[in-house]
């Protein structure tokens, strides 16, 4: 038994590792197992591609061409964001629902660790749906974007940290108000106008969540700037606000869980 | 007894007797888990429910614990308490030694809980996946556990499914997944509620094995809530019964039983006895007259020889012809509902 040595049990400490990889592997298990879910997920991101990269050059010609670059940026940040965003909020609601929770809860990691850990593991996944449907869109369009992984991966984190921010957020309302999914599909929606958000003509835009971000890597990705031509101060909003959504972010969804547990709600749907 | 005994009737009537109950029901080994002034009141104002009302007790190392109660007594609150998904109030509660709310990781380093019945595994994921997920949300790598997962699938019988998704299995066998994967890494206190809901006779009887397996052989403290009181009964060293948030009694199972083992007696008689009689044996002899068929049943508790005769007389006196008389043994269900009856308004407390 864990304890049937006293000495033993003290120094014994759960390997992260092995969360981390079961985290993972599920995650993998699931796309593979059901090819189909995972197949028709994708082909609706691409369709949406597809929806607007043809239907805009049958509307508005060739000069559709003159913004393919951000498109293809946008949405590809908007995979990222999307992907990241569900994983994280969606996730708490159905472990809830499956009953779950509770048992994350009592992982001998705590219930912080489990939801970090597992928030990174839906960034890789974020990282490689997002990069799968940007070799679609480059490869359907033409249009091939500077995808520099020194300059794209560095921001790419930091634009889903915030986020995941606003991730632990959500799932936090969701342990407290329960059946919110509606909120979260309109959170989806939203992100589409914060990666769009005209960052480079209202300075105070950069201060929301994703929306620095998506310009930095708008930037990166369409016209060519390397992650060290930037200036050092457009960097720097870029990391604090990412910290800060991240971490105000996990405040609240460790507020909301202590507040569930008061209110004996933490497993109830 | 344990910190708080039982406020039975015959508890209370029966303090001259020696207290084999105490004797029998002390802690032999380290305590494991420690309850002390537990409370917990979901609301405020006229809306409040006192779900844990100061509730105090000790388990040690390697014993099963059934928590009885009706619904509603708190049996869920205060599992959940203990295990830190809700919040007390007030008092503390701690696992080989660490203190929950102090540090809930390290306390549930030690513990393993099935509490949705079969609800609380992945469906999408093999049986084995699950146990491999569960292990590694502890911390332990499936490598380590691999043979540990082939044994307990093989007890649990569950070996021929390891490699079948959840979804596809029966519920009783959903419900052995649960089981199993709250056993997938090495704890030393499982907490489950409810964990024969969906499980047919036989299934029931493997749980039955395994925990008392788990107890004797690997010294596993388990706490579990059933309202199948025969598992209660057959599994398990001690019974709490909570009523109203509060325990209202706390025994080994077999001093529970007998603290409750009267002298009863169930007489058969062929017809009906007359209303006048019913009434003067009700009176008199505190029976209890259930028609059964053309027969009628007669429970007389509390019953000494004399009581017997002079009831036999009343019976022959009316001309009832007495097809049959026995011994009534008592079990958990019939100490349950009596600790409870007494418990309610106008019971004897």
């Amino acid at each position: 038994m864990a304890t049937a040595d006293a000495n033993a049990e003290t120094d014994w400490s759960p390997s992260r590792l092995a969360f981390v990889w079961v985290v993972f592997r599920k995650q993998l298990v699931l796309l593979v197992r059901y090819p189909l879910n995972t197949a028709t997920r994708f082909l609706t991101l691409a369709a949406l591609f597809g929806i607007i990269f043809f239907g805009g050059q049958a509307v508005a010609g060739p000069t559709i061409t003159d913004s393919l670059g951000g498109i293809i940026v946008g949405l590809f940040i908007w995979t990222l964001a999307i992907v990241a965003f569900s994983q994280l909020a969606w996730d708490v609601t159905r472990e809830a629902q499956w009953g779950t929770l509770e048992r994350l809860f009592l992982s001998p990691h705590g219930f912080g660790t489990v939801m970090v850990t597992k928030t990174v593991v839906n960034v890789l996944m974020s990282f490689l749906w997002a990069f799968a449907l940007l070799v679609v869109m480059m490869a359907v369009s033409g249009e091939w974007l500077s995808v520099d992984p020194l300059t794209v991966l560095p921001l790419g984190v930091l634009t889903v940290a915030s986020i995941s921010g606003v991730g632990f957020l959500f799932a936090g309302l969701a342990l407290l108000y329960k059946r919110i999914e509606n909120v979260f599909q309109l959170v989806q929606w939203a992100f589409v106008a914060l990666i769009a958000a005209p960052v480079g003509a209202n300075p105070l835009l950069k201060l929301l969540p994703v929306s620095h971000g998506s310009y930095l890597l708008r930037r990166a990705m369409d016209d060519g700037v390397r992650l060290w031509e930037f200036a050092p101060s457009e960097l720097a909003i870029l990391v604090a606000t990412s910290v800060a959504y991240l971490f105000a972010g996990y405040y609240c969804l460790y507020r909301a869980q202590r507040r569930a547990r008061q209110n004996g709600v933490l497993g109830q749907y | 007894m344990h910190q708080q005994t039982a406020q039975s009737k015959q508890a209370q009537q029966d303090d001259t007797q020696p207290d084999t109950a105490s004797q029998a029901s002390e802690p032999t080994g380290e305590t494991v888990i420690s309850v002390d002034g537990l409370q917990k009141q979901y609301g405020t104002g006229e809306d409040a429910v006192r779900a844990v009302d100061d509730i105090s007790f000790e388990i040690p190392r390697g014993t099963i614990v059934g928590l009885l109660g009706p619904n509603g007594a708190g049996k869920t609150s205060t599992i959940k308490s203990m295990l830190g998904l809700v919040v007390p109030d007030a008092g503390t509660v701690s696992i080989c030694g660490v203190d929950v709310d102090g540090d809930s990781a390290r306390a549930h380093s030690h513990v393993g809980a099935m509490l949705e019945g079969d609800r609380n595994v992945y469906w999408r994921l093999t049986v084995r996946e699950n146990l491999e997920y569960f292990a590694g949300l502890g911390g332990e790598r499936a490598s380590d556990v691999r043979e540990r997962h082939d044994e307990l699938l093989e007890r649990l019988g569950l070996l021929d499914w390891a490699d079948t998704p959840v979804n596809e299995l029966s519920k009783g066998m959903k419900q052995k997944v649960s089981l199993a994967s709250t056993l997938a890494r090495d704890v030393d206190v499982i907490f489950l509620d409810e964990p024969t809901l969906g499980l047919d006779v036989e299934a029931s009887q493997e749980l039955h094995a395994e925990l008392r397996r788990l107890a004797e052989q690997d010294d596993v403290t388990i706490v579990l809530t059933s309202h199948n009181l025969d598992i209660i009964e057959a599994v398990s060293d001690r019974v709490i019964i909570l009523n109203d948030g509060s325990v209202i009694a706390d025994d080994d199972t077999a001093a529970l039983v007998d603290l409750f083992e009267t002298q009863s007696y169930r007489f058969v008689v062929e017809g009906r006895p007359a209303a006048d009689l019913q009434s003067r044996l009700t009176t008199a002899f505190d029976v209890t007259c259930q028609p059964d068929g053309d027969q009628t049943v007669i429970e007389c508790v509390d019953a000494d020889s004399e009581t017997v005769y002079a009831l036999m007389e009343q019976f022959s006196d009316a001309g009832l012809e007495l097809a049959d008389v026995e011994s009534v043994e008592p079990d958990l269900e019939e100490v349950f509902l009596r600790v409870i009856d007494d418990q309610r308004p106008g019971g004897e407390q």
